[in-house]
């Protein structure tokens, strides 16, 4: 890419609420999932936009961008999921993807220490590259096997509370924690924007920041 | 598209001359050389018949036809000669465009000059295709659903944008792709603040206000392309064909390198991947950021299919971002880093931010990064053999690569294959009808065979002997003797012709013998031969005796004339004694009935197909040898025994004739005859003596 995209308009999309709903806000966000592939990426957002694990339905034809809205209190927020492929060799592609992202999950294997560490690294990274206010969090994921865990629950908890992370352990497999990992994220996020047809507008500031330096 | 005609005759023109001369232009010659100027103004002059309040943005709009014509034929050219052709009309392009606004401004103020161009798409169509694109436009207009005073704005807002992207162009000082981006991204985004707080917009409804700020993007983008499509300041070129090149020499890379789940090798998968490849080729031929990305968007649904079917569910970036990279590697988009930049640049921010086709679209981007900075590394295997590769010193043969040398005759074998495949069914279909035609012919020999020996067991040919009566040879010594010696060939058929208009059909034939009081018992039998002689194959009953089943018909319908022929010259005592020869001699007269029924079946008198039909009955050749040459022997013999004279044409002959002669008068009289005749089972006693009767009665 020779240029830096522009992030000058502002949320000209988000207005997809209807007329005559004023009482309730309405937000978009985009999220990004990162984490080593294999880890259960996909199959933790699977469960959370479609109820499922597995029996994957015929119109599902994805499972790389998938759209969610969840309502918290007063709010609609519709979560804009963006997978990223979490093999190492495209690792570096990754800032392209949350590039303007309003948050992010990072996922790893409790099974997999490599993928923890990984993990971190991603975390790094977000902290150094992405819009500041980015909310990251952690996810444990496959807890449904935490018989055969290998990283263990205090150390990641730890680890995200020295960095400012949500943390929880979840299981795509039993849905365990899977929408509350989402709804936790959904009531950290800024939701400070009334103008139902700009909604988008302080995280498109936000992006302008990181624009420069992320498009390779 | 209709309009690609005229659009490719400019762009020809332009490109002939300028490779011709190869000279700059002057911008006393509107930045043209002087041949190129020499053709517009033949063009302008072919313009002013159309109307000449127009001619400035006539200029302006076919110089824009003619670049973005200009373009696609590139596409088929060599990268060395696209590079070098598209550089030049870049910047002849911008003094012209130059040229034209100064006099635009001189001749109308520029209010006026926006309210003209304003009315004049829709006042006066014009044959041209920018002309064509803009009405069509106007009409999309028109069809947006917000306040006209909303419209009125839109429309102005567009000349302005378009009005700044020229003026921008124009302005000859240092130019900055970034700047143009950034004054085209705040247009879109003070146009967004109109659309959503402007009291003329006020009454539309969010989704409308989506739309026209969408039909803004559109028209700008789509009227200015040639302007901001890869300038001629930035190095989009140089970067379209460096990648173009790489993908080249990276045409090794196999989807095991990237780690990828297409299988390569499937004709199904290939399918897919071939529509995938197409859309993202088609990118290149849409005008506007949002047709690009629609087209990307629906070149990675193709992947998401294929993948979907490779893996048995929703496939997620780890599979999906390698396919799409494959994709790129085996389609080689043309212009690739224009048309992204293009999209990066001038498209509404938000739409490559966020969105499914803004997704897509980054993972795009982020296939071509991967494509330009992948190593030995990135692919799996040694620094040494990515070099290998790069630089051809290590030949490979890809699946994929042999699949598409060898791409004609796969095609060919899988539709042969298909073809086969079809003929195997149907060739099973016809085996199986074949297998049950065959069980059936068997079943239906087995039936016949059965039918004919329950019929044989019921009706043994022991009767042989009964074939030759001497008392019919004495009988028709007396005929012959009364008459005289009748035609013996003729006797046969007369005999026939004499019939048949009253036995035309079995019923009238059972009418007849209705009519004559024949016993029930008679009746019945008639019945049944006459039932047998159409299908022997029908089991016959069972009930009835069995000489009457097969003799029975022959000998009442014979009765009749024999019976009359008989009592013509006989008494009362007679009769029951000539009964009796016919149930003798029924043989003979079997076949005569046969025929008659075989005639009344097919209503027809035909001497010839009546002697055919004997051929295949079993019992005409009995009766065949004995009416002519057997029976004659025999009757010889047996004259010689009673020591009477023969001659060859006595036997079957007298009867006939004298039948018919008969038969026509006396027809109705044969009933009271018959009935005459009284019980078959008195006759029968009576059979054993008739010969000597009949002789004393002669």
């Amino acid at each position: 890419m020779a240029t830096a995209p522009r992030s000058g308009g502002s949320g000209s999309g988000a207005a997809q609420r209807p007329n005559g709903t004023s009482q309730n806000k309405s937000c978009q966000f985009k999220l990004v999932l990162l984490g080593e592939s294999a880890v259960g990426k996909s199959s933790l957002v699977l469960r959370f936009v479609k109820g499922q694990f597995h029996e994957y339905q015929e119109s599902t034809i994805g499972a790389a961008f998938l759209t969610q809205t969840i309502c918290i209190e007063d709010t609609v927020v519709k979560f804009e999921i963006w997978d990223t492929a979490g093999q190492e060799r495209y690792h570096s592609l990754a800032p392209m993807y949350y590039r303007g992202a309003q948050a992010a999950i990072v996922v790893y294997d409790i099974q997999n220490q490599d993928s923890f560490q990984r993990a971190k690294t991603w975390v790094k990274e977000l902290h150094k590259q992405a819009s500041p206010n980015i909310v990251i969090a952690l996810a444990g994921n496959k807890a449904d096997l935490s018989n055969i865990r290998v990283v263990e629950f205090d150390e990641a908890k730890q680890y995200a509370e020295e960095n400012g992370l949500l943390f929880m352990e979840t299981s795509a497999k039993t849905g365990m924690n899977v929408n509350d990992i989402f709804l936790a994220i959904a009531k950290k996020l800024p939701k400070n924007d009334n103008n139902p047809g700009t909604v988008i507008k302080p995280n498109g500031n936000e992006s302008t920041q990181t624009t420069n330096n992320c498009c390779k | 598209m209709a309009n690609r005609a005229p659009m490719l005759r400019i762009g020809q023109q332009d490109l002939k001359c300028r490779q011709g001369c190869g000279f700059y232009g002057n911008t006393q010659f509107d930045g043209l050389c002087s041949k190129c100027f020499r053709e517009r103004n033949d063009k302008q002059r072919k313009r002013q018949k159309a109307g000449e309040d127009h001619e400035t943005l006539k200029v302006n709009a076919s110089s824009a036809g003619g670049t973005l014509e200009r373009k696609s034929p590139q596409h088929s050219l060599s990268l060395g000669r696209a590079n070098k052709t598209k550089k030049q009309p870049e910047k002849e392009e911008t003094p012209a465009a130059s040229s034209t606004m100064p006099r635009k401004k001189f001749t109308v103020p520029a209010v006026l000059q926006k309210t003209l161009k304003n009315k004049f798409p829709a006042i006066a169509p014009q044959p041209r295709v920018p002309s064509a694109t803009e009405s069509q436009f106007m009409l999309q207009l028109r069809q947006l659903r917000i306040p006209d005073d909303g419209k009125r704005k839109l429309k102005s807002e567009i000349q302005r944008l378009d009005h700044e992207i020229r003026k921008y162009m124009n302005n000859n000082s240092s130019k900055n792709v970034d700047e143009l981006s950034d004054l085209v991204q705040n247009a879109y985004t003070r146009f967004a603040d109109v659309v959503h707080n402007d009291a003329r917009f006020e009454i539309a409804t969010n989704e409308d206000r989506d739309i026209a700020i969408d039909f803004f993007e559109k028209v700008v983008m789509t009227q200015n392309h040639n302007l901001l499509f890869s300038p001629y300041f930035t190095t989009d070129e140089e970067s379209d064909i460096k990648v173009q090149k790489r993908i080249r020499q990276l045409s090794w890379i196999t989807t095991k390198h990237l780690d990828c789940s297409i299988d390569e090798v499937n004709a199904e998968a290939r399918d897919l991947v071939y529509n995938a490849i197409s859309e993202l080729v088609g990118i290149d031929s849409y005008y506007s950021p949002q047709e690009k990305l629609l087209c990307t968007v629906r070149c990675c649904r193709h992947i998401f299919e294929l993948l979907k079917r490779a893996t048995g569910g929703p496939a997620s970036a780890d599979d999906f971002l390698p396919a799409l990279i494959f994709v790129v590697l085996k389609a080689n988009p043309v212009r690739l880093h224009s048309n992204l930049n293009f999209v990066n640049r001038f498209t509404n921010a938000s739409r490559v931010m966020s969105g499914e086709g803004g997704y897509y679209f980054t993972n795009l981007c982020s296939a071509i990064a991967f494509i330009e900075n992948l190593n030995g590394e990135s692919l799996g295997i040694s620094a040494e053999e990515f070099d290998a590769y790069m630089s051809g010193e290590q030949t490979y043969s890809t699946p994929w690569e042999s699949a598409l040398l060898a791409c004609e005759s796969l095609h060919l074998i899988s539709e042969n294959m298909k073809c086969m495949e079809q003929l195997q069914k149907r060739n099973s279909v016809i085996s199986t009808g074949i297998k049950d035609f065959q069980r059936e012919l068997i079943e239906f020999q087995r039936e016949v065979t059965e039918k004919v020996d329950t019929v044989m067991a019921k009706a043994p040919l022991t009767l042989l002997p009964i074939k030759t009566p001497p008392f019919l040879i004495s009988q028709a010594r007396a005929h012959l003797a009364q008459d005289g010696v009748e035609a013996a060939a003729g006797h046969y058929q007369s005999n026939l012709l004499s019939l048949s208009p009253q036995t035309m059909t079995v019923k009238g034939k059972e009418q007849i013998l209705e009519d004559s009081q024949l016993e029930v018992a008679h009746t019945l039998a008639l019945k049944d031969t006459s039932v047998g002689s159409v299908g022997r194959l029908s089991p016959l009953h069972p009930n009835l005796p069995q000489p009457d089943q097969l003799f029975a018909s022959p000998i009442f319908s014979y009765t009749p004339f024999d019976a009359v022929s008989l009592l013509e010259e006989s008494s009362e005592n007679d009769d029951v004694l000539m009964l009796g020869t016919e149930f003798h001699g029924g043989l003979t007269n079997i076949n005569y009935d046969f025929d008659l029924s075989d005639q009344s079946g097919e209503n027809s008198v035909a001497d010839e197909s009546k002697l055919n039909l004997d051929e295949f009955d079993p019992l005409v050749q009995e009766r065949n040898t004995p009416a002519e040459t057997t029976l004659l022997d025999t009757t010889a013999d047996s004259l010689i025994d009673s020591d009477v004279p023969v001659s060859e044409v006595l036997l079957p002959s007298p009867l006939k004739p004298e039948v018919a002669n008969y038969r026509g008068f006396s027809n109705f009289e044969i009933p009271s005859i018959s009935c005459n005749t009284g019980d078959f089972s008195s006759l029968n006693q009576d059979v054993n003596d008739p010969v000597p009767l009949v002789q004393s009665n002669k």
